[in-house]
């Protein structure tokens, strides 16, 4: 049997709901098939108040077990990094957390708040938070660059604006396997297995990006990177393949762009969300990888082989024959 | 004697609460209601793009991101006097729709009825089956709720590409689509989440159970065997054995902004401010105040577009990083039952005459909402036309100000913008809970959920499990409100 402690910082309970809508296992079978003893999940627990006191000073005082540490939302240090930001039970929730990653075999960090601080670092990080061993993409954050649990590993972040309910369930699969190692994480300690692709991989919308074939507003069907802001290109996660909730939907399905909201610098650095910043007719961020001088010379051949039926349907709402 | 009483933390909710109360004599003589987290948002809002509303407010919230998607959309359409094409109406209305139903099921499932199974009722007949079903992430109907969730969730991914924190809302439309295949597969997947509420929920068709409009033609129906093995009648059940309709008497005053707006100018749940009888609403009656919160201002109470967020941590006498919203100066309650009453909705109403605001109407306004959405959701997708725009160009120009107000699952949002150069000067935003779960205000006036907690008798002070249902029956949700 695994322990499990699931903590919230300034989260706004979204990875949870994103766990919740996790399919085969779903969420709540995934304990019983990982075997999983949920020590405290401050959505789903019944315990409250001392008994939660209780759960915490146990682990503490190491009369139990605790497996794996999962921490959704940011850690506030403000203000005037004092944690008063978050007092938890009487004491700055950071002291709490930081104390719990002593005992933890293993730490997962869920959501881009957890892994890199996320949204709440919003404007220049006036509200003063940070992920558990990341600030955005420098190392740090809680419990510093050095930090290792007990397993060996350092923080294993699963970032998304939601995660994913597969990367969430997954990951926790791996770690208590045994499975995943230091090898398997990229440089921002994602499992490479889900963000080594790009958000742009299985999009519906890839031949008009061959064909640099694009929509002019939303709605319509054509590639949404040379005008309405698409970060499909850059956003390292597989969202396209795996799909969302009930594998129906994805950002670019739904008609939107990829925000690249795995990044380790979301949400500021992905300005302006919905249109492409140009240099001339040249996107100032090109694809990952992808060398200036190519990518601009493929573009104007395609445009220049682009076929007449994803011409019009690029900028049509609904397809055109 | 008194004897403080501190229940910290108070989870399965959404977010970080902490209660205290003050017993004497087994009642509550006086309650506080916490939010114990600063998150900032407000802050990271000024000198964005307005357009930015839509990436991150919605993250204020992983329960609720349509409804302040929606919100958010509003006010920008307010600004740049934006319209929508028809389609676009229902297919917000879907998104908002959806998401209200999935989180009454997940409340009621698995936030408020695991309590049902405290040891405290296990001389009520009952008390086997309720167990059975609600053990916290256990119980059988737990479990088959969950499950028609994600039936919720396909539609969810169908009609906004993504949840939480879909993009899909705009201010002139949605940049999501329908054709015939999404269309027929949506209204296939709805139908499989209406068999959930009528075999397990309900026990009978879903328009029979909207058609009875009294409370005591409710009795009857629950005697009839057909609907005995339901989750609704065995929750009827507890509410009357517990006498759950006698505790957590709301300020009998209630506040709806009015939601699911219709081509017509329309909306399909009116607005209002109802006390005693229903009145037009205002929303320059509105202020929020920080008396007792910890931030720092010059005035004690602001109405929001001049609203200021400073956090001041060691302020004394606060306790609580929740603004305290007041309609006119007077608390309000907001949420299913407040717009049930508005909507003058015949079960509720008559319920409410009986029974008062209860943790029992509360419960039974939330499930009713619940279903009759889905009857609701499915006359919107008839109104779909694959062959129509869902989208229509926007303005790059802004005006001012912009205000959006929307009803999400737990009550009344609000967004106020003020736009200065085409960047955001000022945003603020007031969440449903934040009305509910409000603290003193300036004047000393107790929030809602404080008033509807002093009074309640607690037969064992060391584990109140009144103040957990009643609490329970607002369905906080503190993410937002510490936002």
């Amino acid at each position: 049997m695994h322990n499990l402690l699931w903590l919230q910082g300034a989260s706004c309970g979204g990875d949870t709901i994103s766990f919740l809508n996790s399919e085969q296992p779903s969420a709540l079978s995934s304990f019983e098939v990982l075997n999983i003893n949920v020590l405290w999940h401050p959505f789903l627990s019944r315990e409250q108040g001392d008994d939660v006191v209780k759960i915490f000073e146990n682990i503490l005082a190491g009369k139990t077990k605790l497996d794996l540490l999962i921490l959704e939302g940011a850690i506030p240090h403000g203000p005037d990094n004092t944690g008063k930001f978050f007092m938890f039970h009487g004491r700055p929730f950071r002291e709490w957390l930081a104390d719990f990653c002593k005992h933890a075999e293993m730490v997962i960090a869920v959501g881009t708040c957890a892994a890199f601080g996320g949204v709440v670092t919003g404007h220049e990080n006036v509200n003063e938070m940070s992920g558990l061993q990341f600030l955005h993409n420098q190392k740090g954050g809680l419990l510093g660059s050095d930090f290792v649990s007990k397993n060996g590993l350092p923080v294993v972040n699963v970032p998304g604006c939601p995660s994913h309910p597969d990367w969430i369930v997954e990951t926790i699969t791996a770690v208590l396997k045994g499975w995943l190692h230091m090898e398997d994480l990229d440089d921002f300690h994602r499992p490479t297995v889900f963000f080594s692709k790009l958000a742009h991989h299985g999009c519906p919308r890839n031949e008009y990006y061959e064909f640099k074939a694009s929509a002019v507003r939303y709605s319509q069907q054509g590639c949404l990177f040379e005008f309405l802001g698409c970060k499909g290109t850059l956003c390292e996660s597989d969202c396209n393949e795996r799909l969302w909730l009930g594998r129906t939907g994805s950002c670019t399905r739904g008609g939107f762009p990829c925000i690249a909201c795995t990044s380790p610098l979301f949400p500021d650095k992905q300005r302006p969300y919905f249109s492409t910043r140009k240099i001339g007719d040249v996107p100032v961020t090109l694809p990952l990888d992808v060398p200036k001088a190519w990518f601009v010379g493929i573009s104007g051949m395609s445009k220049l082989a682009c076929p007449e039926r994803l011409k019009k349907n690029a900028v049509s709402f609904k397809w055109i024959t | 004697m008194a004897t403080l009483i501190a229940i910290d933390p108070f989870n399965r909710i959404e977010g970080d609460l902490r209660i205290e109360i003050e017993v004497e004599d087994n009642t509550v003589i006086s309650a506080k209601s916490s939010g114990i987290m600063f998150r900032g948002f407000e802050r990271i809002m000024s000198g964005r793009s307005p357009m930015d509303a839509l990436v991150i407010t919605p993250r204020i919230c992983g329960i609720c991101s349509g409804s302040h998607g929606v919100a958010a959309s509003k006010a920008l359409a307010q600004a740049q006097s934006a319209e929508m094409p028809e389609n676009a109406y229902y297919m917000k209305n879907l998104i908002l729709g959806i998401e209200v139903v999935m989180s009454h099921l997940s409340h009621f499932y698995l936030l408020f009825a695991p309590d049902l199974t405290n040891p405290r009722y296990k001389n009520l007949s009952v008390y086997e089956t309720v167990n059975q079903r609600f053990t916290a992430m256990k119980g059988s109907s737990v479990v088959m709720a969950l499950n028609a969730r994600q039936s919720a969730l396909e539609i969810m991914g169908l009609v906004g590409g993504k949840w939480p924190n879909s993009l899909a809302i705009q201010p002139t439309g949605t940049t999501s689509t329908m054709n015939l295949s999404t269309l027929t597969r949506t209204i296939g997947i709805l139908k499989e989440f209406q068999d959930f509420l009528e075999k397990r929920f309900l026990g009978c068709p879903l328009n029979e159970w909207l058609d009875i409009d009294s409370f005591d033609k409710f009795l009857k129906w629950q005697e009839k065997s057909a609907h005995s093995g339901s989750d609704i009648v065995l929750l009827l059940s507890m509410c009357l054995a517990a006498g759950f309709d006698r505790i957590g008497k709301g300020p009998n005053r209630y506040m709806s902004y009015g939601a699911y707006d219709l081509p017509d100018g329309s909306t399909w749940l009116p607005s209002g401010f109802f006390e005693t009888r229903l009145h037009s609403l205002d929303q320059a009656l509105i202020k929020e105040h920080i008396g007792s919160s910890f931030f720092r201002d010059a005035v004690e109470a602001r109405h929001p577009l001049e609203g200021v967020t400073a956090p001041l941590a060691d302020k004394s006498g606060a306790y609580s990083w929740a603004k305290a919203p007041r309609y006119d100066g007077k608390t309000v309650e907001v949420g299913p039952l407040a717009r049930m009453i508005i909507a003058d909705d015949p079960l509720l109403t008559d319920m409410v005459q009986q029974m008062d605001s209860s943790v029992m109407t509360r419960m039974f306004a939330r499930l009713r909402e619940m279903c009759r959405l889905t009857k609701e959701m499915s006359l919107w997708l008839e109104k779909i036309n694959p062959a129509e725009p869902f989208y229509a160009s926007p303005s790059s120009r802004f005006s001012s100000t912009g205000i959006g107000l929307t009803e999400a699952a737990r009550g009344s949002l609000g967004h106020w913008m003020k736009i200065s150069s085409n960047l955001i000067e000022n945003y603020q935003v007031v969440t449903p809970s934040a009305w509910n779960m409000s603290p003193r205000d300036e004047g000393g006036q107790p929030g809602p959920v404080e008033q509807a907690l002093t009074g309640v008798y607690v037969a064992e002070p060391k584990d109140p499990v009144e103040v957990n249902h009643i609490i329970r029956s607002f369905d906080p949700c503190m993410s937002c409100t510490v936002h």
